[in-house]
């Protein structure tokens, strides 16, 4: 913004501005508009079109019986449904927390100045270079149970093998487990340059006060990057919601549906089952889960965070 | 940045212009060749195998190219159709596995290749019975068979001999085959390290152990004498296949594979399971791969039943409707072509998958890898004894990929201990609540 016209008093020509301002309305929309169509195109529409699928039974050609709520009806009674909705609770659970815990933790640690550390901050922020669908298949391979290197090492400690990935009791744990480690990178980085924000002087001060390192942590670390740690909560929230990748190549929702996550169960009923309607109207449960999700943290959430 | 910003809005514009105007699908050449596009969910190997056929294809006559485009897995590729057919856009010749058959013909998309073969008094008696009457509704030929199989009972030769059974003498009969797994599973302490037997989580799989009982899979003969309306395979016939994978699970002789193929090839290659049920076109592979003996027999059956044989697995051509005439010629030239028992002969040959014109069985080449790989003739043998009856044609229902996925379901819930009958049961109230559905599409 080199116009230093905007910076200089309005002169006071009251006639004038009702035209300027109508200018700069079209202006401000022209350099809107770049992104309002983006987002038109490709988030609002496929958005308001999903909600008006969701009332009809539909296959990929399109709507051709308007049914009302049938759909929801239906999916809301559905066991299948309800399967799903407790795997990506779950999953969520399984996820989020201990991905943003591992991430502090390896960010706290590579946070000092020591030789060589660059080697460590590249290699835990590695992961977010990874496509999800080579993550996955080598992950399918450590977890197969005759060449698997989990297999191995739980042989070598004397414990019987465990298929991970077609035993229901332990195939959304093992997803999750390589989900965590997915997006690691990604948390890692973010919450390492929060930290490498934080004002040095805190610190300082700290050490001239003399507290421990855990009340250093509590009160003044945590503090300072609750901003980083609220965005990172949130986006890891969203991102757990709609995992697909990992759950299509390693189990396809099996075994007895232990891994059908909702946004699973949308893609085999639109795209497998040919229910175009059915996986609508779960598309619209799940945003609105989302959205009110979302919305509570905001709400609850941001009261704890620290601006600076 | 400011020039950085125009270069990317400049981009973005001609990404826009891009999206808008499609490539017309199939077209005129500019040396006055017919060109028509031919998807094909052929991967790996296959697809070159695919691609050589059509060269020669191209090569052979000067009035038509094909051009081939391989589209992924066959559900992917159905998918992908479902979004241009009935458009000028669609793929002239489409291949869609077996399950997709009736989602076919309901569409109205696609042009039953009935009509050419009146036109020209084509001889269909040249193909092979068994496989293109899965493709006959009505007695109309609806699609053209090209790349079959069936399922087959590989075995570990080597294990067999090891655990005393004879290599030569595979189990048929449910009590024969309990009872080689038996003998076949070898346990140290309470760990397993080798099992008897394997079936993939995969409906295909319950759906012929159904068939060869003579059972059918949904009501109204299959489908086949008006639409279906309710699942009949939680019928004793169907409990019977679910009781035995739980009887052998309980006793520990049943490996439980997953889903995937090669992991359960992978399984079998390194002896964690000395039989496995497998598609007639893996065989060859399995054979090359695995450093034992590998065996291959029919589909087993239960003690007191007659054995019926198998239904056909595979994927068959389909011809789009709302194309050219002069395109729809070139698709049925080439879909001619495919059916020659030269390159019957040649495909079967490199794919395993059955050669639709028996006549190529007779073919130097074929009998050269027979005398390598005899594994294979016992494929086309078991396809030759099976009994053609509405229980062998298959069910017609377009949820199949629905249904399969329930039966699925079922099976992995048998390792869980659920009761065999009530799991068949909730398979079959599933699929009854979804044909309810499908029944009101279009």
């Amino acid at each position: 913004m080199n116009d230093s016209r905007d910076l200089q008093p309005v002169p006071p020509q009251e006639s004038r501005r009702p035209k300027r301002n109508l200018f700069a309305f079209l202006e401000g929309w022209l350099y809107l508009l770049p992104s309002i169509i983006l987002f038109g195109v490709f988030v609002f529409y496929p958005m308001f079109r999903t909600i008006y699928l969701s009332f009809f039974l539909a296959d990929q050609m399109g709507p051709f019986e308007f049914v009302g709520l049938e759909n929801y009806q239906y999916i809301l009674s559905s066991d299948s449904f309800q399967s799903s909705v407790k795997a990506t609770i779950l999953f969520v659970l399984y996820t989020v927390p201990a991905g943003i815990l591992l991430a502090l933790f390896l960010a706290l640690l590579t946070n000092e100045k020591i030789k060589g550390i660059g080697i460590f901050r590249t290699l835990f922020s590695s992961t977010m270079g990874m496509s999800v669908a080579a993550s996955s298949v080598i992950w399918m391979f450590m977890y197969n149970p005759s060449i698997g290197v989990f297999s191995r090492i739980a042989e070598w400690l004397g414990f019987p093998a465990i298929q991970w990935l077609q035993d229901p009791d332990y195939a959304l744990l093992a997803v999750s487990l390589s989900t965590v480690w997915m997006n690691a990178g990604f948390a890692y980085l973010i919450i390492l340059g929060g930290l490498q924000n934080i004002d040095t002087h805190l610190y300082e001060n700290a050490k001239v006060a003399g507290v421990s390192y855990l009340y250093q942590l509590r009160r003044i670390t945590l503090p300072m990057l609750s901003p980083t740690l609220f965005f990172i909560v949130t986006v890891s929230f969203i991102n757990s919601f709609q995992t697909f990748g990992q759950i299509d190549i390693l189990t396809k929702g099996g075994p007895v549906e232990s891994t059908n996550v909702i946004v699973y169960s949308i893609y085999k009923d639109a795209f497998i089952n040919n229910d175009v309607g059915s996986a609508s109207a779960q598309a619209v449960i799940l945003f609105f889960c989302v959205l009110l999700l979302t919305a509570l943290q905001f709400k609850l959430g941001e009261r704890k965070v620290h601006y600076q | 940045m400011k020039r950085l910003l125009a270069g990317l809005s400049v981009l973005f514009v001609l990404f826009l212009t891009a999206c808008s105007s499609t490539d017309s699908a199939s077209g005129t050449t500019e040396d006055g060749k017919t060109e028509i596009i031919f998807w094909h969910a052929m991967g790996g190997e296959l697809e070159a195998s695919v691609n050589e056929i059509v060269d020669e294809y191209n090569s052979s006559q000067d009035k038509y190219t094909v051009k081939p485009v391989y589209q992924g897995s066959y559900e992917e590729s159905l998918t992908k159709l479902n979004t241009v057919a009935g458009t000028a856009d669609a793929p002239a010749v489409t291949q869609i596995f077996e399950a997709g058959t009736k989602q076919m013909i309901d569409s109205g998309n696609i042009q039953p290749v009935q009509k050419f073969i009146d036109e020209e008094n084509y001889d269909t008696s040249q193909w092979e019975e068994n496989i293109s009457s899965y493709y006959q509704v009505d007695g109309e030929q609806y699609s053209m068979p090209f790349n079959s199989s069936t399922p087959v009972l590989a075995y570990n030769k080597d294990a067999f001999k090891e655990a005393g059974l004879d290599p030569e003498q595979a189990p048929r009969t449910y009590s024969e085959l309990k009872d080689a797994a038996e003998k076949l599973t070898i346990k140290e302490g309470d760990k397993t390290s080798q099992y008897g037997l394997s079936i993939l989580n995969y409906g295909w799989f319950f759906e012929e152990l159904l068939a060869t009982q003579g059972g059918m899979f949904v009501d109204n003969e299959n489908g086949r004498e008006g639409e279906a309306t309710k699942a009949s395979f939680n019928d004793e016939k169907g409990q019977k296949v679910f009781e035995l994978i739980s009887d052998m699970y309980e006793e520990g002789t049943f490996y439980n594979s997953g889903q995937n193929w090669d992991d359960m090839r992978a399984s079998f290659q390194t002896g964690t399971m000395a039989m496995m049920l497998d598609s007639s076109a893996g065989i060859k592979g399995l054979v090359d791969n695995a450093d034992f003996e590998v065996g291959v027999a029919y589909l087993p059956h239960p003690d007191d039943v007659d054995p019926q044989g198998v239904i056909i697995g595979g994927a068959s051509l389909w011809m789009a409707k709302d194309i050219e005439e002069n395109q729809q010629q070139a698709a049925w030239d080439f879909m001619k072509y495919l059916s020659t028992a030269e390159v019957q002969a040649k495909w079967h040959v490199e794919s395993g998958y059955f050669a639709i014109n028996p006549a190529a069985y007779e073919k130097d080449i074929v009998k050269q890898e027979w005398e390598k790989y005899p594994q294979l003739k016992v494929t086309v043998d078991q396809l030759h004894d099976t009994v053609p009856s509405t229980v062998t044609q298959g069910a017609l229902i377009s949820i199949f990929p629905e249904a399969r996925q329930q039966i699925v379901t079922g099976m992995e819930s048998l390792y869980q201990g659920e009761d065999p009958k009530a799991a068949l049961d909730k398979a079959a109230a599933e699929v009854d609540t979804v044909l309810e559905k499908g029944s009101r599409s279009r």
